[in-house]
């Protein structure tokens, strides 16, 4: 399965709300949707989901136009919108049974496909409950449920993580990564970076209706933040020696930066991974006794930061 | 695939045959609201006390040829009919504006079920909560029939009217859940729905009772009889299914072609009834028959006049895929499509040929030789004047809003222009009467005198000259009208195309992902 965004287009009355957008990733692959409010990934999302027309472009999910033929695009595609759903006087069972009759499924077919989504999504135990009586979470899981119901190759999910606790959010990620792992191709927007950095294999960062970036997540932060940081731990007997390794440190071509930061040498490389390895060595030489030697890479929200204004239409 | 072959694949998948969702789900909530479960016990004790009431009063009276059933069964009609008629349209309505009103009405359209699957699955729950009152009103009017005085084919005549007259009202109560308002707006419609439910529920209680009365099961055996229900039967089926168009369209997404259901069954329905129309005349050979279908028809295509020019100019891309190549196709194509200007062009030749036939048909049988009874040829000139004015006011007035939209407000939604077509009649009949208020010489006489642009005015002026001032000033501004509309309409005419596959650009050096 194969999702193309091309020259994607809408406008609301005069406000343009995405600006001919194109962009495409692949089955098994978690796709991050980053950008400030009103930046149009909610209306993105619906134009993939069928729910909105776009004013000009298409969206081809292995080949099948959402626009010319929505109605089979609309099967290929699991949507979970930003809002939890409603029908609260609904229970858990009868809302996923719903929903698969919706899409068509019948007798044992939907059956089994409703007893699979409720235990992937491990809903089994409030099948009876109605769905006001269930938590954010909970809410958030079945409605994961409904969008897999009928087995979609692409997942699109709006904002799943907003206001879930950090148990709820590792759950989430753990049903994402094996939905990846069942070859779903998932698009999933959030503000919460650190997290799309950890499941996300590619990732869009838009602004205005524009792309700002796109890629791989190594190649968005190979392109944005090119430089990494190294932090240098000494032993805490030989913390006196930090000046003379900050000097040592400047005095090296590949360094930049350089820093003392409660008790650690931070420094900045331009240099690839090797150049660090070649620091290493060259300060092993020097008797240098080090306790930690790590990179950090920039994040999602370091990227973010830096190439987003936080405008809006 | 054609409709047979449909049909025949239809039959064949029979076994897999199951309940439209929607029911389901509605049913499901149903049975678990509280409403419908104290309303039937309500219903239940209603019944039963009546019956109790009944029966120890009339213990007490010994009368010759004693009817008790047929009282019995009248104080059940009005008591099934109060709780069907009211509750359950009512009911299906308020559950519908509230799915509507929620922030996420977008979940029912993310799966594959249609909006004609979502508008007939809550019709047909409130066809089945129908039932269910029914079916527990059942042992007890069976029960009349032993107490004398009413018959079992007049029971099941008024029990079958009573069903269809609260299926069409449960139609209506979806019909006003579907329409784009305010919760204020919904509300203060909903009250005006039960006012007129309530009006309905006792016409149906008279005709019960006036069925009763002249004993049904011995009309049953004459042909009027059908004629007269089958009729009835008829223009409440094509009235119904008008209401369930609507409602589909209502709930359509703005990118479907919402128009093209709604402008083609008009078009079906005003083909059958003028058919149907001419024959009457020709069986009873009396040209006014075609009076009520010309008024009704009119009447429809007047109100679908101020829906059409609050259609989208632009086309979305879903319309435009669909839009014929051929030039004779397209054209057709260009008046039951989404879009005002199409829209115009469909209500004027349908509105043309409906009074246009209608005078024809009047002013050929003047000629009594012909031996059709007809109007007089005054009441027969008098018509084509009144209707010329009509039409031509009416049509003034939406192009006028139209082009005000247009130049002036282009940046609100095209529903506005709807709006300014119905406040200019408004305003040219309230205005002018408001100001001889405020000076004292508002009288019924100053409001008989001529007030060119005033709609309304054209019926009530007393001299018939005054009628042809009336024609001329409405032809003259629906002449300006059209003169300053008419490249908007040429315009719209030539867009009109087939999206070309070259229209989507190919995506720009698309930065796959991960692959």
């Amino acid at each position: 399965m194969k999702i193309q965004v091309r020259n994607l287009r809408k406008e609301f009355g005069r406000t343009v709300a995405v600006d001919n957008i194109s962009f495409g990733f692949d089955s098994g692959h978690v796709f991050g949707f980053v950008g400030p409010n009103g930046a149009g990934k909610t209306t993105t999302m619906r134009i993939i989901a069928t729910i909105e027309e776009p004013t000009a472009g298409d969206v081809l999910l292995n080949g099948v136009s959402i626009t010319e033929e929505p109605e089979l695009a609309r099967k290929l595609v699991g949507y979970v919108p930003d809002l939890l759903p409603a029908h609260g006087d609904m229970t858990v069972h009868e809302y996923l049974d719903f929903f698969a009759r919706a899409y068509g499924m019948r007798g044992r077919r939907r059956a089994r496909a409703v007893a699979a989504v409720e235990e992937f999504t491990h809903v089994t135990g409030i099948l009876d409950k109605h769905l006001k009586a269930l938590s954010k979470g909970m809410k958030q899981r079945v409605s994961l449920g409904r969008a897999l119901v009928h087995d979609p190759e692409v997942l699109v999910l709006d904002e799943p993580a907003a206001g879930l606790d950090p148990r709820a959010r590792v759950e989430l990620r753990e049903l994402l990564n094996l939905l990846a792992e069942r070859k779903k191709a998932i698009l999933i927007s959030s503000h919460i970076l650190t997290e799309l950095t950890e499941i996300c294999n590619g990732v869009v960062i838009i602004e205005r209706g524009r792309i700002l970036e796109t890629g791989t997540i190594e190649e968005v932060l190979k392109k944005s933040a090119p430089r990494r940081t190294v932090i240098i731990r000494l032993l805490e007997r030989d913390h006196h020696r930090n000046p003379q390794l900050l000097r040592e440190l400047l005095e090296m071509p590949q360094v930049d930066h350089a820093r003392e930061v409660a008790g650690e040498i931070h420094f900045e490389s331009s240099g690839d991974e090797s150049a660090a390895c070649e620091i290493l060595a060259r300060l092993i030489a020097r008797e240098y006794r080090i306790l930690e030697f790590r990179q950090t890479k920039a994040n999602l929200e370091d990227i973010f930061m830096t190439v987003t204004q936080g405008g809006v239409q | 695939m054609n409709v047979m072959a449909r049909l025949g694949s239809r039959l064949a998948r029979w076994r897999d045959w199951e309940l439209n969702p929607v029911v389901v789900k509605e049913l499901r909530q149903a049975v678990r609201n509280w409403s419908v479960t104290g309303m039937l016990l309500l219903f239940l004790v209603l019944l039963f006390g009546t019956s109790l009431m009944f029966l120890v009063s009339q213990t007490f009276t010994s009368q010759f040829n004693q009817r008790l059933g047929a009282q019995i069964f009248q104080a059940f009609v009005v008591i099934l009919g109060g709780a069907s008629t009211l509750f359950i349209p009512l009911y299906v309505g308020v559950r519908l504006a509230i799915e509507r009103q929620e922030n996420n009405v977008d979940l029912l359209y993310i799966s594959t079920l249609t909006p004609g699957r979502i508008i007939r699955g809550k019709f047909y729950c409130g066809a089945y909560m129908t039932l269910l009152f029914f079916s527990a009103c059942m042992p007890f009017m069976a029960f009349t029939n032993l107490l004398r005085g009413v018959d079992l084919p007049t029971v099941f005549c008024i029990l079958l009217v009573l069903f269809l007259v609260v299926c069409f009202a449960v139609q209506v109560g979806i019909l006003l859940a579907c329409l784009p308002l305010s919760k204020p707006f919904k509300v203060l419609v909903g009250l005006s729905g039960i006012g007129i439910a309530f009006v309905v529920l006792s016409s149906v209680v008279g005709l019960a009772l006036e069925l009763m009365r002249s004993g049904v099961g011995a009309m049953m055996a004459g042909r009027d009889f059908w004629i007269g229900f089958s009729t009835a039967v008829g223009i409440g089926f094509a009235g119904f299914l008008l209401l369930h168009f609507l409602s589909i369209a209502l709930i359509s997404p703005a990118s479907a072609n919402r128009a093209l259901p709604l402008r083609l069954y008009l078009t079906v329905l005003w083909f059958l009834s003028g058919g149907l129309s001419f024959l009457w005349v020709r069986h009873t050979k009396d040209t006014r028959m075609l009076l009520p279908w010309a008024i009704v028809m009119g009447l429809l295509l007047f109100a679908a006049l101020f829906v059409v020019i609050s259609n989208h100019d632009q086309l979305s891309l879903r319309v435009r895929r669909r839009i014929p190549r051929a030039p004779v196709r397209r054209a057709l194509a260009f008046l039951f499509f989404n879009g005002a200007a199409g829209g115009l062009a469909w209500v004027a030749l349908l509105l043309a040929l409906t009074f246009g036939a209608t005078w024809w048909a009047l002013d050929w049988s003047l000629d009594r030789a012909r031996g059709f009874q007809s109007l007089s040829a005054a009441d027969v000139s008098d018509f084509a004047t009144t209707a010329a004015g009509v039409i031509s006011y009416l049509f003034a007035y939406a192009l006028t809003a139209l082009l005000v939209h247009r130049r002036l407000l282009s940046g609100r939604p095209p529903r506005l222009a709807g709006v300014l077509a119905l406040i200019i009649p408004g305003a040219l009949a309230v205005v002018p009467n408001l100001g001889m208020f405020f000076l004292n010489r508002l009288t019924w006489d100053a409001v008989e005198r001529l007030q060119l642009g005033n709609l309304f005015n054209l019926f009530i002026v007393r001299e018939s000259a005054h009628q042809l001032d009336h024609l001329l000033c409405a032809g003259t501004w629906l002449m300006i009208a059209c003169a300053l509309n008419a490249r908007w309409f040429v315009r719209q005419f030539q867009s009109f195309q087939p999206l070309e596959t070259a229209v989507t650009p190919p995506a720009e050096a698309t930065p796959t992902g991960p692959s």
